[in-house]
């Protein structure tokens, strides 16, 4: 649906050069929910800006749909833009206009009937919750409310695309629910492709299928949410998953371990049926091992669960090396940590 | 009752011309001086239609008009005012200086409205797909509307000053008035007559444009 090929960016001021992409190659697939994450200033506005070409590579390909938008004439240029919506950190709604306004102006640009409008409008209008704003102004709606009206915006001509720059970053923890819940509707009742930037691994968390995370104008990691989440390779990452997913033992459980006289842990990690098997009954049973949950940690993603255990395992070391190749072959990851 | 040598009527005749003259070349300077306004809006470097050459060009001209006083444009432009109405004195002969003094001024004052629009409202427009054209006509006019109307009314009030100055030179107008009579032949009356008319007239533009304004960005 939509491809990056080595895409570089380079902004030129008077006597500086900014490199805000250096070689980045993306694909999102129909019906994703993709999510790009990172820290400030590492260039996902800059990367989004690029599908609906309201910034041009200085280097490589972007292809929407099949089209090479550098080869479009400004005409068609539109009309692809007309196919891919876009919200905003900050709504961008017109002040001057009442909501209702907001939402046709899509349609008013493509010259539809004033009835068609009509029909349209207050079908989104109803879908995003916000029917009875209709003549209100912008000023008079709370930020959730403005971002209602953004979706409904760039839903009004049909598009196969929606960009979300950081558009729940202006928001309230539930208000953020509430806007992610819309947006994850818009993706199953409409099968729009969604790409999402953001910088709360959180918002990653809760829709996203697929997740880059960048660096300074390089994607250092994508993948599934699951994989991230599971084993982010990279430091940035790791830091980012941190952010939700506690995967690190309090300091306070290792100092009392330590006193103990444990100094190695095994570190179980697993996805979605696993992590509701009896693992601890198993080890026990089965392999006469005596094992204590030290500190786990559950996260739901992507309507399933991953699990973290870390197990303090004591028995016979031939006992725990075949329960360890059993839990592997089972699908669990397995890693002896120290601490 | 007052000792004065102006009758009602020249008085009134005075307003009316004075009326006349702001009424015309507000007109005409606001149609041309918005004109050139959103075209230096939209072509300066990171316009939505740049064209920087345009836009230093007409940034120097504008910048050449607004740095003569009014005073000494409306004597330099004696021979243009002349070839187009015929005189260089009178009502009608005021209003080309007047023009040329207010359209200029009117452009700067757009510029600044027009830009006072956020480029997050323009980059919403062209994520739509909205051409050059729609983008002034659906987001940025609308959106700069109440400022626009600020912005007109000290157009006005500036193009009052002017015109009293212009009737000092034979323009006609209360300033005429202010100067034949009230400075020329002592006439206290006249004098502080004409000052109130035109504290009156600027009041009432700034709290019409205000009200307007207001009404307009329903904030
Ligand atoms: N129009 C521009 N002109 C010059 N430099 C720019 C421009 N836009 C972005 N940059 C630079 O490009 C780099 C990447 O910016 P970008 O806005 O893409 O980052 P971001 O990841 O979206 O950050 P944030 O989380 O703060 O929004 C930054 O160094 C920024 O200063
Ligand atoms: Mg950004």
């Amino acid at each position: 649906m939509i491809e990056l090929r080595g895409i570089h960016k380079v902004y030129q001021k008077k006597d500086t050069e900014v490199h805000a992409l250096k070689g980045v190659d993306l694909t999102i697939e129909q019906g994703d929910i993709f999510g790009v994450i990172g820290y400030s200033g590492a260039g996902k506005s800059t990367l989004v800006r690029l599908v609906n070409y309201l910034e041009q590579p200085t280097e490589g390909h972007v292809i929407v749909d099949g089209a090479y938008l550098a080869e479009q004439s400004p005409n068609a240029l539109r009309q692809i833009k007309k196919q891919i919506g876009m919200i905003f950190q900050h709504f961008n709604l017109l002040e001057s206009k009442t909501i209702y306004k907001n939402v046709a102006m899509p349609l008013i640009l493509a010259k539809k009937s004033k009835k068609e409008i009509h029909a349209r409008v207050s079908e989104l209008l109803e879908f995003v919750g916000l029917a009875d704003k209709a003549i209100n102004y912008p000023s008079e709606l709370s930020g959730g409310q403005k971002q209602r009206v953004g979706i409904a915006r760039a839903l009004a001509t049909n598009p196969k695309i929606l960009l979300c720059d950081e558009a729940t970053s202006a928001l309230d923890p539930q208000t953020t629910q509430s806007i992610l819940d819309l947006l994850q509707r818009v993706n199953k009742e409409y099968g729009i492709t969604i790409m999402l930037i953001t910088h709360e691994m959180s918002v990653i968390q809760k829709i996203c299928n697929k997740v880059a995370v960048m660096e300074e104008g390089k994607i250092i990691e994508q993948g599934s949410v699951l994989d991230v989440f599971g084993h982010p390779k990279h430091q940035t990452s790791r830091n980012f998953v941190q952010t939700v997913v506690k995967t690190d033992i309090p300091r306070r459980i290792k100092d009392h371990l330590n006193q103990q006289d444990v100094h190695v842990l095994t570190k179980l990690e697993m996805v979605g049926e696993h992590a509701t098997q009896p693992i601890l009954a198993t080890l026990m049973q089965r392999f006469e091992l005596t094992v204590s949950a030290v500190f786990t940690n559950m996260t739901e993603i992507q309507d399933t669960t991953l699990a973290i255990w870390y197990l303090d395992i004591q028995g016979k070391e031939a006992d725990k090396i075949n329960a360890l190749s059993y839990l592997e072959a089972q699908g669990v990851r397995v890693e002896e940590v120290s601490i | 009752m007052f000792d004065t040598n102006i009758t009602l009527q020249q008085f009134l005749d005075a307003i009316g011309d004075t009326l006349y003259m702001v009424g015309m070349s507000l007109l005409i300077g606001t149609i041309f001086g918005s004109i050139l306004g959103v075209i230096i809006v939209v072509t300066r470097r990171d316009g939505i239609l740049s064209f920087p050459i345009i836009y230093t060009i007409l940034n120097i001209i504008i910048n050449i008009i607004r740095s003569v006083p009014f005073i000494i444009l409306m004597v330099a432009i004696i021979p243009l005012t002349r070839s187009i109405v015929g005189t260089s004195i009178g009502t009608n002969a005021a209003i080309v200086p007047l023009i040329i003094f207010i359209t200029p001024f009117i452009a700067r004052l757009v510029e600044n409205s027009l830009l006072e629009v956020g480029p997050g409202i323009v980059e919403a427009a062209e994520s739509m797909g909205a051409t050059p054209f729609q983008i002034i006509r659906y987001f940025i006019l609308p959106e700069a509307f109440g400022s626009l109307i600020l912005s007109l009314a000290t157009a006005t009030i500036s193009l009052i000053g002017a015109t009293a100055m212009a009737g000092t030179v034979g323009g006609g107008g209360v300033g005429d008035i202010a100067i034949v009579y009230g400075y020329q032949r002592y006439d206290t009356f006249a004098m502080v007559s004409t000052i109130i008319i035109l504290i009156l007239f600027v009041q009432l533009i700034q709290s019409t444009g205000n009200t307007l304004a207001r009404w307009v960005r329903r904030r």
